[in-house]
């Protein structure tokens, strides 16, 4: 029976990943910004530097950013809550909580 | 029936309900049927404002709820009139739906809905039997007792503590509640989740007909499709169509795409782009991009589903069935299974955990903890079997594509050829062993 380490997973027709603007689809989506409070934080951003930051490419907003001097900056605003970067963060850094009840996303049609 | 407000100015319930999805409602409104009081806590604008999914639900658990469920008039899109598989390859489609017969059937069994219409309706329903709906307010601790019993939840608001001697958490995958009060011993497990993202094409309901061979606007398609849409992940595609709209999206397990640094969205627009697809939605404007997680972890992740005071339903009891897409009609019906325990607990006066054990008895009785632990190794199987996501679907479309070309030819060499097309992607005996596994991970042997 086969198993994951004797074949090559996830890499097949990588070069025909087309590239898309995630602005263009988060134009799409209608969100209640909380302008007090941020939700998201970064519990050590060192952490991050060293880290070889896959919530830059998982995030399916793209919220989480590089800097040119390696830091993670995060795009709270563009947050869905669907809370990927929480289960997924390689080094659990990620400060994550809901918004404050009202504020968010807010889904027109789901 | 509203709260009850005790001498000291508590605000107090019989039940409290956070979450006001498809389990949340259900639940509150079985509980204000049954004659108790209930709050029902939703921390978006409105219900169904955080809620997204494929997606279809299932008549027979809309119905068990509301007998009525027909004359409230629910928003609903179209019924779902044919419904299968595609298996794509790079440049191929293989399609094997049914429609008619079983799926002709009226009321059908499953509708194509839209989750922030939908939930809005499915709370207004739970209002209207006598819920006390709480929107834009985060539940955000328990408030124990001094000997640490849980009596009730403190939310984001000012003066916010909401106190219930039983509190039915259906808070959603992002199981927050459920690790607080005990229920989980780990957290969710990124091999364990699937995200899945979406868009919401909009197109005029005759050109939806008309690409989708629907013959008119009371018919839709819900399809599930694998191969060439995760670029080999663990993952399947999806297209249901709305009314005026087509969902189309897909998920992937949250570790992997992670893994192979592959941008959901980017994964999502090749899909789209395939040549089988792209005319299904070309023309189309994007109404919603959405994502959302998907618990996949099922029998071997499910929390413990009751505590002292505590009960959880849905996806925070990670209630998916991932191969048959089911997970909205577990939600209803532990929502209601759980209601009912809360009623009992009541007239029992026992709020204790041995007292709510009853909605466990409640659910194995049924296809829901009987499904999830039949399909407990169907996540790792799919998992340890890439062969599936790639393999299969390729052959699919080869095998067809020869038959169906075979022309002038010997057919002992098309079948030759066909059988060779299979075995220089996988040795025969792997095959073999690969369905078997399949039947076994099916079967929960």
């Amino acid at each position: 029976m086969s198993t994951k380490s004797d074949e090559v997973v996830g890499t097949q027709g990588k070069e025909d990943l087309p590239e898309v603007y995630v602005d263009d689809l988060l134009m799409s989506i209608k969100y209640f910004t909380d302008e007090n409070e941020v939700h998201l934080q970064l519990i050590d951003p060192e952490t991050c530097v060293a880290c070889d930051k896959p919530c830059v490419s998982f995030c399916p907003v793209g919220a989480y950013q590089v800097q040119e001097d390696g830091h993670v900056t995060i795009a709270f605003q563009s947050c869905i809550e669907c809370g990927s970067c929480r289960v997924m963060c390689p080094h659990n850094n990620i400060e994550w909580k809901y918004p404050r009840g009202g504020f968010g996303v807010s889904y027109k049609f789901g | 029936m509203t709260s009850k407000q005790t001498q000291n100015g508590k605000i107090q319930f019989d039940v409290i309900v956070v979450g006001a999805g498809l389990a949340g409602s259900a639940a509150a409104a079985v509980t204000a049927q049954g004659g108790l009081s209930v709050a029902l806590i939703e921390r978006g604008q409105a219900p169904g404002a955080k809620n997204s999914f494929g997606g279809a639900l299932y008549t027979h658990s809309l119905e068990e709820i509301y007998p009525d469920f027909w004359d409230r008039k629910p928003p609903l899109e179209r019924p779902v009139t044919e419904a299968g598989f595609w298996f794509l390859s790079k440049d191929g489609l293989v399609n094997m739906t049914v429609r008619g017969g079983a799926l002709g059937r009226q009321p059908a069994d499953a509708y194509v809905a839209l989750r922030a219409k939908f939930d809005l309706w499915w709370a207004e329903q739970a209002a209207q039997s006598g819920a006390f709906i709480i929107p834009k307010t985060t539940v955000t601790d328990f408030i124990r007792d001094s000997s640490g019993k849980i009596v009730g939840v403190d939310t984001d608001r000012a003066q916010g503590r909401i106190y219930a001697p039983v509190v039915i958490v259906c808070e959603g995958v992002n199981n927050l509640l459920t690790l607080k009060a005990g229920l989980s011993k780990s957290d969710l497990k990124p091999k364990a989740v699937a995200l899945g993202v979406k868009q919401l094409i909009a197109l005029p309901a005759d050109t939806i007909n008309a690409r989708f061979g629907l013959p008119d606007n009371s018919h839709g398609l819900a399809v599930t499709v694998a191969g060439d849409v995760s670029m080999g992940l663990t993952g399947m595609g999806f297209v249901y169509t709305g009314n005026d709209c087509v969902s189309i999206g897909l998920g992937v397990t949250l570790e992997e795409l992670a893994k192979a640094k592959i941008r959901p969205y980017a994964l999502l627009q090749r899909y789209l782009n395939h040549p089988a697809i792209a005319p299904l939605v070309a023309g189309g404007r994007l109404m919603e991009y959405g994502a959302h997680l998907i618990p996949e972890g099922g029998w071997n992740d499910m929390p413990k589903l009751y505590t002292d005071g505590v009960m959880v339903a849905g996806d925070a009891a990670t209630m998916v069935n991932a191969l048959h897409w089911e997970g909205t009609n577990m939600a209803i019906i532990a929502g209601k299974e759980a209601a009912e325990t809360a009623i009992k607990a009541h007239r029992r006066q026992d709020f204790s955990g041995k007292s709510l054990s009853e909605y466990r008895e409640r659910l194995s009785k049924r296809f829901i903890l009987k499904d999830l632990r039949q399909y407990r190794n169907l996540s790792r199987f799919l998992e340890n079997h890439p062969t599936f996501m790639d393999v299969y679907p390729n052959f699919l479309n080869d095998a067809l594509g020869m038959f169906f070309t075979g022309y002038g030819k010997t057919k002992k060499d098309l079948y030759g050829d066909i059988v060779r097309s299979l075995t220089r992607r996988r040795p025969l005996i792997k095959v073999v062993g690969d369905m078997l596994a399949f039947g076994k991970a099916v079967m929960g042997i």
